[in-house]
């Protein structure tokens, strides 16, 4: 250990006096929130009484005889299996395309193309999409009137009801196209230059220079993209409401149910909990993978 | 020394002032809560004003929302047993709450007549009576019912629904319709747990046995029910349940017999008054058919919500008073304007009568008819029903619906999942 001067201990605790208000606002608002709710996880708690100690019961009917928890966590992963690659693979092709050139209308539609996320999980864009998707709604009107097809009932059909909502997400793609965006402008010049003078046309520089420079901006937004996946939640509630055969019923949907609606706090803990588990574990298997393809300009020499 | 003379006096000033609010503050100080729309508020809001102005020594706070953040807030406030002397209450959860000991039993208060009932018929009493003692008072009286559209039902060359009407008249009218118009016969109506409720009373049975443990219907009762419901869909003579989950949360004036889609619908008797100002253009309203023509029709009279008392109230007889005001004062019933159902004393509904507007009147008659022709009212809800309804009956009746599941294969589910949450501790 080293001693502190008078000043220097003045200094610090001057420090932690003026970041109190966060330390205590984490404390007070993150950290308890989570321990209690731990606690709350092997209990029976209605929010009405007080909490009720019943061990491993909350966990054993989630995994024993709860086959909703069985269909949430189905459609859950159905919707991050394809939600996220799809937003991704949209928001990288995008920003490809707005990389090309530096022109002024370039810059506006980096601007419009940026709009859907930022309305991003708000309920009006969740609105908007029932009404397309609705049984008059646009996407019906095109079908009948313009295609002279049958018309589909979109949200009420279990094959159909899910993809309307991964067709969203996909929409939604403008938050990693910016991240994208910024990552593209990164990778030098004089790579492609090189490259060209070589000889190599669009699709090998593609694959040689812009996907391995990109590399570790594609992890952060798979990571970032999978971990925002699991915790969907606006777009079903208002949509479709777990609707048609719990097809929709996300994970976090079904923990709102089971906490508010069924007024079971202790079940719906037990739930977030192990949302928490599943993706600290998915996280886990992307960092652990991410050494195979992911390529860091500084560790060159390892 | 002279900076903390001037301390002592602040204090000395500032504990006064307390100890002498305190003992002038002969006011009361009551707070009301209740749910509901726009409307609501400011009628409520207005009749508290009223009530105020004739009861000076009493204030009300009041708190106010909708419903869906309703439930959360009392319990919340429950929870920290700081609830408010008067709740408006819902059939729904009052049983739960008795149970837990947070209302207060009314009895004393009706007979000391302060809240005075001699204009209240005794089946609109009865609803707030739980384990023998009233624990809410109605606020208005409601009935489930077919709202029809004589129009299209003239159109069709369909008799219109009588009184005495079975569910095989009931079954061929919706299919004739259907026929003839090429709309839907009835709407809202196949998957509706209400509609399969009503005939279970009407079958003598009951969603819940007596103490509310097991599934109180059987098999048979259950796949009659289906086989009827089924035969109506697959005849395309209703919407689809496809159709109907796509078009959960529209509101009023997307419904399809505001739109004329179809010629009947099912509706709360309250209902009808914006269903008809939706659609513009006079509606009515039909009891539920019934199982032969001697039998009883399953619609009944339903509280559409209490006021009830919070136990720890320290002001039992002054929430009495305002509970007293809102029953029977003719002023504050005229601002309310039986937007909360047909209010139960007797002498309002007279005097509101005249005043009426048609689709009003309409409400009216139908909860005279279903008083006449009805059932009695079944036992309020048991605690757990509202999680049995959402994760059992409602994705088996979806699964049915869906043609997911075979009849004899969702009954035996339906009764061992809802009894293992009706018999969990």
């Amino acid at each position: 250990m080293f001693r502190l001067t008078k000043k220097k201990k003045h200094d610090l605790l001057a420090g932690y006096f003026f970041v109190s208000p966060w330390i205590l606002g984490f404390l007070i608002f993150i950290i308890f929130p989570i321990l209690a709710s731990l606690f709350l996880s092997f209990t029976k708690y209605d929010i009405l009484s007080s909490p009720k100690f019943i061990g491993l019961e909350n966990w054993k009917r989630m995994f024993l005889e709860d086959r909703r928890f069985l269909n949430a966590t189905k459609a859950t992963l159905k919707y991050v299996i394809f939600a996220v690659p799809a937003r991704l693979l949209f928001a990288f092709i995008v920003a490809l395309i707005l990389n090309l050139s530096e022109h002024k209308i370039i810059r506006l539609y980096r601007a419009i193309y940026y709009v859907p996320s930022l309305v991003g999980g708000s309920v009006a864009v969740a609105v908007m999409w029932r009404q397309i998707f609705g049984l008059d709604g646009l996407v019906n009107f095109i079908m009948e009137k313009i295609l002279g097809m049958s018309r589909i009932i979109w949200l009420g059909d279990p094959k159909t009801a899910i993809w309307t909502l991964i067709l969203l997400a996909m929409w939604q793609f403008g938050s990693p196209m910016l991240i994208f965006l910024a990552g593209l402008k990164q990778i030098p010049e004089s790579l492609y230059e090189a490259a060209s003078i070589d000889g190599a046309t669009f699709w090998p520089q593609l694959f040689k220079i812009t996907i391995p420079m990109l590399s570790p901006v594609i992890f952060f937004n798979l990571v970032m993209q999978t971990i925002g996946g699991f915790m969907v939640f606006t777009q079903a509630y208002i949509i479709t409401g777990g609707a048609p055969l719990d097809t929709t019923l996300f994970y976090a949907l079904y923990i709102y149910q089971k906490g508010f609606r069924d007024y079971d706090m202790g079940y719906a803990s037990a739930m977030a909990w192990f949302l928490l588990v599943i993706i600290a574990i998915i996280t886990f298997i992307l960092f652990k993978t991410s050494g195979r393809w992911v390529y860091y300009e500084a560790e060159r020499g390892r | 020394m002279k900076r903390f003379i001037k301390i002592y006096i602040l204090i000395f000033l500032l504990v006064f002032l307390f100890l002498s609010s305190n003992y002038s503050a002969e006011v009361i100080n009551l707070r009301v809560s209740w749910w509901g729309s726009q409307t609501r508020h400011n009628a409520t809001l207005k009749v508290i004003e009223l009530f105020e102005k004739k009861y000076p020594n009493i204030k009300i706070t009041p708190e106010y929302t909708a419903w869906s953040d309703y439930w959360t807030k009392l319990n919340t406030q429950a929870a920290a047993q700081n609830l408010p002397d008067v709740i408006q209450h819902d059939y729904q959860y009052i049983t739960e709450w008795v149970t837990r000991g947070l209302l207060l039993p009314l009895d004393d208060l009706i007979a000391k007549k302060i809240i005075n009932l001699s204009d209240v018929a005794p089946q609109y009493i009865q609803p707030g009576i739980i384990k023998g003692k009233t624990y809410g008072i109605n606020l208005g009286v409601n009935a489930l019912g077919l709202v029809y559209d004589p129009e299209l039902f003239k159109k069709a060359g369909v008799p219109l629904p009588k009184t005495d009407w079975t569910w095989d008249d009931f079954k061929n009218t919706v299919i004739q319709l259907n026929k003839k118009l090429g709309i839907y016969g009835v709407e809202g109506f196949t998957g509706q747990i209400e509609c399969f409720k009503i005939w279970l009373i009407e079958n003598g049975q009951w969603l819940y046995s007596e103490d509310g443990k097991n599934l109180g219907f059987d098999e048979e009762t259950f796949t009659k029910w289906w086989k009827m419901m089924l035969e109506l869909e697959d005849a395309n003579a209703v919407p689809s349940i496809a159709v109907d989950v796509s078009r959960t949360g529209l509101g009023v004036e997307d419904q399809f017999i505001v739109k004329q889609k179809s010629a009947m619908s099912l509706a709360w008797s309250n209902q009808l008054i914006a269903i008809s100002r939706a659609a513009n253009r006079p509606l009515k309203m039909a009891l539920f058919p019934r199982i032969s023509k001697t039998a009883k029709s399953g619609s009944y009279l339903k509280a559409s919500m209490f006021f009830s008392i919070n136990a720890q109230t320290k002001y039992p007889k002054e929430a009495g008073m305002f509970i007293d005001f809102f029953t029977n004062s003719i002023e504050a019933n005229k601002i309310l304007a039986a937007e909360r159902g047909v209010p139960i004393s007797k002498k309002i509904q007279a005097f509101l009568k005249p005043q009426l507007t048609p689709a009003q009147k309409e409400a009216f008659d139908f909860i005279k008819l279903v008083e006449k022709y009805g059932s009695p009212t079944p036992p309020p809800d048991v605690p757990r029903h509202a999680e049995v309804s959402n994760n059992v009956i409602g994705p088996i009746w979806e699964q049915i619906r869906y043609k997911q599941i075979s009849l004899d294969k969702a009954f035996a589910q339906l009764k061992s999942q809802a009894e293992k949450i009706l018999q969990r501790q």
